[in-house]
């Protein structure tokens, strides 16, 4: 994957790159607003990721110029300002997520993965097939090796999250975020208590696991 | 010491000024007015005086002769006093009257004339008998008899314009008084204001000089610079308690957070230390992973609870549906409960809307269950149970997290609000001591409060909100 990393602090972002690195992406860094806006209307990207707060020119200002002009690389916000209030400005100007800094790595690379899937087609898909399991967006059906599999509404929407980014993993707060659509701090493990509920009900009588725990990030599903 | 430059730019000295000027001025038009009108009231009367006994004389001229004439002349001539009568016969030559020399001009053509003349009156003789002689002016009016003698009659003005500088005297006297009395007064006042404005200043000096102690003198006299005084005062106790709960709010936060900080640099250092093996040294960092982000996490707490303290953030505030909240929150927690064998029930009265931050209610909600849960003690036969509820009372929105666990002391209520206070009980349970801070706060961002009852057993946590 091709990352534009636009951050003027460069020892966060030296770090970032070579972690990003590691982990098989090609990232491009620009340390001011301009630079960055120049690279990223000139060059083609899977996913930006901007700083809110950069010299020479804001990171809003760069994400609002390139939704005028119809670019729709998926931009991930990164901000020390985390109210509720400054999230909601950031997505409003054409952010796609918002991270708020301090984050961890695996955060990160887990909303950047995700991001770069939205400009994949599958997103408009009707009917998300793991491993065997079927989940009909229209219908709400799901179904395992032929067996109807019975969801509350919301065990529902998080395999649906899980499945549209299947073989991604996927946060904690991401799941807290787009499933339950809070971003406050959840304090214990709720998360965990109801993806173990969701396995018992996809996994349990068979042989392969699809929803695993990937340990100090999150969760995926994959086959 | 001020200069009158300097005094001259007060609000208290102009206004002074400007009073004691109305107030001259006033008082001259006044003074005038009264001297004029006295002096005109003389002249008045002695035009009168001098009609009256010119009718008089003719009268006596036709009913009594030359003899009458000449008699009533002669005794009015010789009373004391400012009358001037002349008689002259039909020619105007003198024959009788105090005042011999009158200019024929006067005598010989009827009507109203003043003029100078040579005074000489026995009554006015000095000490050595020798009669004094001086200038007078005399008002007249000059008549032909029916007889056809010639009378004048007339007074000496002298005397009046004599009572004219002293009415003017006396006014000049009464302008100088009231020019005096004014400005002593005016500055007596003005003096007194700014004395105790400049105490207001000298007050407010010494605060900003960092004695946060002092406050404005209040008199007895229960004015309104005493009742300013007493407001300033109020505000000033006020800012000082708010100082003082800064200072300890800092306090507390640099010694709370010390504590993590000091773990986190201990484990970094068990992790550099020299022959420790890889899975020590992986556990060490992880270890330092997990307390940077308890660190975080207490941060961002400390900042919302800073940020709700600090008023509604800007639009931030909408229509909320707070029984869907409370639904979402019971419906993540419930299965949480559940595994530590606590039944989460609710009772939402549906459709309660108030004008508030979703995701700060939501947060404060998620801190009271996880309170609830956390702080749960197990008790033979006794099943335990967490009630949720959203309510609509009288204006207000109650939302109550009802537990049946240890409860908290009676005593401890209102401390366990404080930022970073933690009971000895619930030292050992993981947690930063700023969860029920964060709901007072929201709750008093929305205009409301959070209430601990007593559940009996077990706490009952009401956030008590006023409805839109």
């Amino acid at each position: 994957m091709k990352i534009l990393l636009i951050e003027d602090d460069r020892e966060a972002a030296s770090y970032l790159i070579q972690a990003l690195d590691e982990a098989g992406h090609v990232t491009h860094h620009a340390t001011d607003g301009e630079t960055g806006y120049a690279m990223a209307s000139g060059m083609d990207y899977d996913v930006l990721i901007i700083d809110r707060m950069l010299p020479r020119r804001d990171g809003l200002s760069i994400v609002e110029s390139l939704r005028a002009e119809d670019d729709r690389t998926p931009v991930l916000i990164l901000s020390a300002l985390g109210e509720v209030d400054d999230r909601v400005t950031g997505l409003r100007a054409g952010g796609d997520d918002y991270l708020t800094k301090p984050y961890a790595f695996t955060e990160l690379l887990a909303r950047v993965e995700v991001l770069a899937r939205r400009s994949s087609p599958s997103e408009a898909a009707t009917v998300y097939e793991v491993g065997g399991l079927t989940l009909d967006r229209l219908s709400r059906k799901v179904e395992r090796g032929g067996e109807v599999i019975q969801l509350q509404p919301r065990e529902f929407r998080l395999l649906e999250y899980l499945m549209k980014n299947a073989g991604k993993v996927v946060t904690r707060t991401m799941l807290l975020e787009n499933v339950w659509d809070y971003h406050f701090d959840p304090q214990t493990n709720v998360i965990d208590v109801h993806m173990s509920r969701l396995r018992a009900k996809i996994d349990k009588g068979f042989e392969t696991s699809l929803l695993q725990t990937v340990r100090g990030a999150g969760y995926m599903i994959r086959e | 010491m001020r200069s009158i430059a300097q005094l001259w730019r007060t609000t208290t000295v102009r206004l002074t000024a400007t009073f004691i000027l109305i107030f001259v001025v006033f008082s001259v038009l006044l003074l005038a007015l009264i001297a004029w009108q006295s002096s005109f009231q003389i002249q008045n009367q002695q035009a009168g005086d001098i009609n009256r006994e010119v009718r008089m004389l003719q009268r006596i001229d036709r009913t009594q002769g030359l003899r009458g004439i000449a008699f009533a002349v002669q005794r009015l001539s010789s009373q004391p006093g400012p009358g001037i009568y002349y008689l002259g016969d039909p020619a105007g030559l003198y024959l009788l009257g105090n005042v011999p020399e009158v200019p024929p001009d006067i005598i010989l053509e009827p009507g109203v004339y003043s003029f100078d003349y040579d005074r000489m009156r026995p009554f006015d003789a000095d000490e050595e008998g020798e009669a004094r002689s001086s200038r007078g002016f005399a008002v007249v009016r000059s008549v032909e008899l029916p007889s056809g003698l010639r009378l004048v009659v007339g007074r000496d003005v002298v005397e009046r314009r004599g009572f004219t500088a002293i009415i003017i005297q006396a006014f000049l006297a009464g302008v100088i008084g009231i020019l005096l009395f004014s400005l002593i007064t005016g500055g007596v006042t003005a003096r007194r204001v700014l004395r105790r404005i400049d105490t207001i200043n000298a007050t407010a000096s010494k605060i900003m000089s960092g004695n946060l102690s002092e406050r404005v003198p209040v008199t007895k006299r229960n004015d309104e610079f005493d009742g300013l005084a007493t407001s300033l005062n109020a505000m000033l106790e006020r800012n000082e308690q708010l100082m003082q709960g800064l200072k300890e709010v800092t306090d507390n936060v640099a010694h709370d957070l010390k504590t993590p900080l000091t773990r986190l640099r201990n484990q970094a250092e068990a992790a550099l230390r020299p022959g420790v093996n890889e899975s020590v040294r992986e556990k060490a960092l992880e270890t330092t992973i997990a307390e940077s982000d308890k660190l975080i996490r207490t941060f961002n707490a400390l900042l919302m609870i800073a940020r709700a303290e600090a008023g509604a953030p800007s639009g931030a505030l909408a229509e909320i549906d707070v029984s869907t909240i409370v639904n979402d929150v019971a419906e993540l927690y419930g299965p949480v409960a559940e595994d530590v064998g606590i039944a989460l029930e609710t009772s939402v009265t549906e459709g309660v809307h108030l004008r508030g931050n979703r995701e700060l209610i939501g947060q404060a909600l998620v801190n009271l269950v996880d309170n609830a849960i956390k702080y749960f003690e197990p008790r033979e036969g006794v099943p335990g149970k967490i009630a949720v509820s959203v309510q609509r009372e009288a204006g207000r929105v109650l939302i109550t997290v009802a537990d049946n666990g240890p409860g908290i002391p009676e005593g401890d209520r209102r401390r366990v609000l404080e930022r970073f206070v933690r009971l000895e009980k619930s030292r050992t349970e993981s947690g930063s001591g700023l969860g029920l801070s964060l709901v007072d706060a929201v709750a008093r961002l929305h205009r409301g409060e959070l209430r601990l009852e007593d559940n009996q057993p077990g706490v009952r946590a009401v956030i008590d909100l006023p409805a839109v």
